[in-house]
């Protein structure tokens, strides 16, 4: 009797041991699996990615450790419990064991509340508002993005007189004192505070950059906001998440870390420069104007010069050439006046296979959405007018100035 | 249980010969519940395979990370827009709703459901509504995705969204219609000497569903009107621009949608009860852990929704759902470790029904994992809309609810027609797709977390590895499928006669013919006290007591001459 309870008891505690290093075993499995987590994620470029990855991490270990619980235990369950061939009895008439369920049920309890918890408090520490922050706005539209920062009054050089500046330009500063100056890429330096406002001009979009870590839909209607702080200089992409239509897998844009501010400043000033001195040659500020991403035209467009590549619209590339040898004898337009009205009046210009999807322009209400200076309407025409196969310029410029200034 | 005996199954009556199967009395209006059953799962199999071959076509598309099988991107957003929609709402709701079908009455030892008329109609709404919505492509496609957020669904996206918004309406109304059958038929019809507790797990899967059902889909139907309102009557219920607001949308949409994924796993779970349980020959580890956590998942899914709307929401709210989608993984991991305690010293037969069941709880599992690292904001964020989230839907719908639907289908296709699957193709037919779906889907979060938002034909170049491995993964997952479509017809034609319990089950769908008669039962069928008394000698005498009454089939070169039954219409 005592003998049988003595062996009882040892093969009880080989059992209990048993498990013990069975889940030690997972535990330690779920570690290794962890330590995976580097290599699934972009590279660490704000501070906010470190403590995303490390809670990714800490459910790494927990998932890695379940996964190789429940693997384990069906693999030893079809291995152990198989019937052999031709059997056909039944197994124990067992129904539950309450303690075992109870154990089941209070654990991922736990788990889940200590997740909530810390999934809580780097919510809070990467979403709280900083001091002294960048604010860039960030506009989304069908199918590119742009980027626009303040340009105090204070930052206008003293031999610029403001009311020599575009009409746009000047209401900005009589309206709250700064202008907005424009790129496709967003810039900022490294360990600045940055905080985006987000704004749609059509469908809903999602502002993600992967090697930040953040996302944040824009939402018609609504200004929404997102913040980071980037430690490591590079180019890094910026994708849209949320399905905004055809073009929706080439919205994409980058964003710039400076390893310092100083070089940051030195961009910012060269771009705002643009805007204080431009360019005599229309040409050039067409060219200009366009790489600054003021308008979304590289979100449908392809354009090799400039490094757009969407293709939900006509390709840019040798317009100039398309438009003398064939569409200007169609309509019995110039090149010049073909151009630039198709800059206005799109729907109007429909290259067949093409529907009418782009936004109309209009040069009377700097307010609006859509708004475009006739200068900028000329300069850009002067450009596209330089996009034949020589480089050569295809139009009358003298005679476009003349058309700009009717419209 | 010292109460058990072995119940009488119409002792002292003649027991039929099971009846013949008549391909036309499966063609016509009927209000049979078994023949509505299977013209629910048939139906769902054609629109299963039409949402398939839109996933090959997206997997072929996604080969090169440029737009070159499709001509324009709106093709492409149609192709992921159509097969969400007709997976989702055309085959795994409806063939859930075919299996509840087939099942409940009979193991409810009933003749029929409580309404067979509604039956039939609700089954009947589901073709034209099918045909509406793939209509689509007469008069311009939706392409907002299975989840339409406006203004890309309103303002954007062509008239084949409102046939969208309709069919999605019919739908609805014949979800509505079957569940609140189900619950009638579960909550009165019960044969004396079952209670709740001596419900099979199935049943009380139908009925947690069902409750869902009814309470979630009214919720569509009314986004769904007010989308075909912006549409159609110029409203501006989701238009920023009128005065309305995009994320009246996200929030209605998903009350109903994400209770809409427990309505199409929990009934695979109810499945895989029953299967788990047969075919290791041992008792349902937990009966009521498992029966209540269906409820308490019903209850708690009307409190998550808003998880999907984490990039969306105001941040203050984040936090609180953030709290109930975490606590729903408990009642989960509840029935993940309740199956493994079945499983557990049974004596496991490696059916194809039981390679499938075992399949779901391998795969289940990593959908599980990754659905409570979605529940966390912070990580959240990053990999929301992105290839991680598409993994982790297919972990739980596909490593989930199709393979609870394979493996009941090897399970029940007996007791349907009467005949057996060829167990060797269907072994084929699982390691194809344990092996082709894994590879297809686990590949897919390492996209996203490296940054592959999901529904785009064109992504950065750096993808293209992975993707390639995905789409040939894909491509054998979809051709896996012909290997179960062409068992299933080769075994009409010649498959072994089955009895009527092949498996040795409890349950009382197996206590009468294969296939069962038009009445099902010849009487009132009393049900073994425990449906899943595996192991003990009552259970071994009530299934010998079965087998005498019900002899094994006759060989099939004595059986031709058919033996037709009336339909019961």
């Amino acid at each position: 009797m005592s003998a049988e309870t003595g062996k009882q008891t040892t093969t009880n505690r080989n059992s209990v041991l048993l498990i013990i290093a069975a889940f030690a075993l997972f535990i330690l499995g779920g570690f290794v699996i962890a330590q995976a987590t580097p290599s699934l994620f972009p590279e660490q470029a704000s501070a906010e990615s470190q403590q995303v990855d490390d809670l990714f991490q800490f459910m790494l270990v927990i998932g890695g450790a379940i996964f190789l619980l429940v693997q384990g235990m069906l693999v030893y369950s079809v291995i152990r419990f198989r019937a052999k061939p031709g059997e056909t009895g039944d197994g124990p008439p067992i129904h539950g064991n309450a303690t075992l369920e109870l154990v089941w049920t209070a654990i991922p309890g736990v788990i889940v509340l200590v997740l909530a918890i810390y999934s809580y408090s780097v919510w809070v520490s990467t979403t709280s508002a900083k001091d002294n922050e960048q604010v860039v706005q960030a506009v989304g539209q069908r199918f590119a993005w742009t980027f626009t920062y303040e340009v105090p009054r204070s930052a206008v050089p003293e031999d610029v007189n403001v009311a020599d500046l575009p009409a746009n330009i000047q209401q900005q500063f009589n309206d709250k004192g700064t202008f907005t100056i424009t790129s496709p890429e967003l810039h900022t330096y490294v360990g600045r505070n940055v905080k985006v406002n987000l704004l749609t001009q059509d469908s809903q979009h999602a502002f993600w950059i992967p090697a930040m870590r953040v996302k944040q839909d824009l939402l018609p209607g609504r200004v929404t906001e997102t913040r980071f702080t980037p430690v490591l200089a590079g180019e890094y992409p910026v994708v849209c998440a949320e399905l905004c239509g055809g073009g929706h897998g080439e919205m994409r844009a980058s964003i710039i870390v400076h390893p310092d501010q100083e070089t940051y400043v030195t961009w910012f000033n060269n771009e705002a420069a643009r805007v204080f001195y431009p360019s005599e040659d229309p040409v050039e500020r067409g060219q200009q104007v366009l790489a600054s991403g003021a308008y979304p035209c590289a979100g449908c467009h392809i354009l090799d010069e400039l490094g757009w590549v969407g293709v939900t619209g006509p390709n840019q590339n040798g317009v100039a050439d398309r438009v003398v040898n064939n569409r200007s004898p169609a309509t019995g337009q110039t090149p010049e006046e073909y151009l630039f009205r198709s800059l206005y009046y799109p729907h109007e210009y429909l290259v067949p296979g093409f529907g009418p999807l782009m936004p109309q322009f209009q040069s009377e209400n700097p307010g609006a959405a859509y708004y475009m200076p006739v200068e900028d309407g000329e300069a850009i025409t002067a450009y596209f007018c330089t996009l034949s196969a020589t480089q050569d310029n295809v139009c009358d410029l003298e005679n476009l100035a003349a058309i700009a200034e009717a419209h | 249980m010292a109460s058990i005996t072995a119940p009488t199954i119409g002792e002292g009556k003649v027991q039929p010969q099971a009846p013949s199967l008549r391909i036309q009395d499966y063609l016509r209006w009927t209000v049979d519940h078994k023949i509505i059953g299977v013209q629910y799962i048939a139906t769902a199999l054609f629109f299963f395979v039409i949402g398939g071959l839109l996933a090959m076509m997206i997997r072929w598309e996604l080969l090169t990370p440029t737009l070159d099988v499709m001509q324009t991107g709106e093709q492409y957003n149609t192709l992921f827009s159509l097969h969400g929609t007709v997976m989702i709402f055309l085959w795994i709701i409806p063939v859930m709703a075919g299996f509840g079908n087939f099942l409940v009455p009979l193991q409810l030892g009933a003749k029929d459901m409580a309404f067979p008329w509604l039956n039939a109609f609700a089954f009947w709404i589901i073709p034209p509504a099918g045909l509406l919505m793939l209509a689509g492509w007469l008069v311009g496609p939706p392409e907002a995705g299975w989840t339409s957020y406006p203004p890309l669904s309103t303002l954007y996206s062509a008239d084949g969204q409102t046939l969208w918004a309709l069919s999605l309406h019919l739908l609805g109304i014949s979800s509505i219609l079957g569940a609140i059958n189900f619950i009638v038929t579960i909550l009165n019809m019960r044969p004396e000497g079952m209670g709740f507790w001596q419900m099979p797990l199935f049943c009380w899967a139908i009925l947690a569903t069902s409750i869902i059902v009814v309470m979630a889909t009214p919720f569509l139907a009314g986004a769904l009107t007010l989308l075909i309102l912006d549409r159609v009557a110029g409203t501006s219920f989701f238009n920023a621009a009128g005065g309305g607001d995009v994320l009246l949308w996200q929030n209605i949409f998903w009350f109903y949608s994400h209770p809409a994924v427990y309505i199409m796993v929990l009934p695979g779970m109810g499945m895989l009860s029953e299967v788990l349980s047969v075919h290791s020959r041992k008792p349902i580890f937990g009966y009521r852990a498992i029966a209540l956590s269906s409820m308490a998942i019903a209850l708690v899914g009307f409190t998550v929704w808003a998880h999907h709307m984490f990039t969306s929401l105001t941040p203050e709210l984040r936090i609180p759902f953030m709290i109930t989608s975490l606590i729903i993984a408990v009642p989960t991991g509840i029935k993940v470790f309740s199956w493994l305690g079945t499983i557990w010293m049974g004596k496991i037969h490696f059916t194809s029904a039981m390679l499938f069941a075992l399949g779901f709880l391998s795969m289940f599992v990593i959908g599980g994992i990754s659905g409570v690292m979605l529940a966390s904001v912070p990580v959240d964020i990053h990999v929301h809309d992105t290839y991680f989230v598409v993994s982790h839907l297919h972990f739980v719908l596909y490593g989930g609810s199709v393979f609870a639907i394979f493996a009941g289908i090897y399970h029940w296709w007996p007791k349907i027609t009467g005949r057996m699957l060829d167990e060797r193709l269907g072994k084929i037919h699982f390691w194809i797709t344990y092996v082709s779906f894994f590879f297809t889907f686990f590949p897919q979060h390492i996209l996203g977390m490296q940054g592959m938002p999901r529904r785009v034909a064109v992504y950065d170049p750096q993808f293209q590895t992975l993707n390639v491995v995905v789409s040939v993964a894909g491509f054998a997952l979809g051709l896996a499928t012909f290997v179960l479509l062409a068992n299933m017809v080769s075994s009409l034609y010649s498959g072994k006669r089955a009895g009527a319990n092949p498996w040795n089950a409890l349950t009382l769908e197996w206590a009468t013919t294969s296939p069962p008669p038009a009445y099902n039962f010849v009487g009132d069928p009393a049900p073994f006290a425990d449906p899943y008394g595996y192991g003990t000698r009552e259970s071994k005498e009530y299934l010998e007591t079965l087998d005498k009454r019900f002899p094994p089939p006759v060989d099939d070169s004595l059986a031709l001459t058919p033996n037709p039954q009336g339909t019961g219409d």
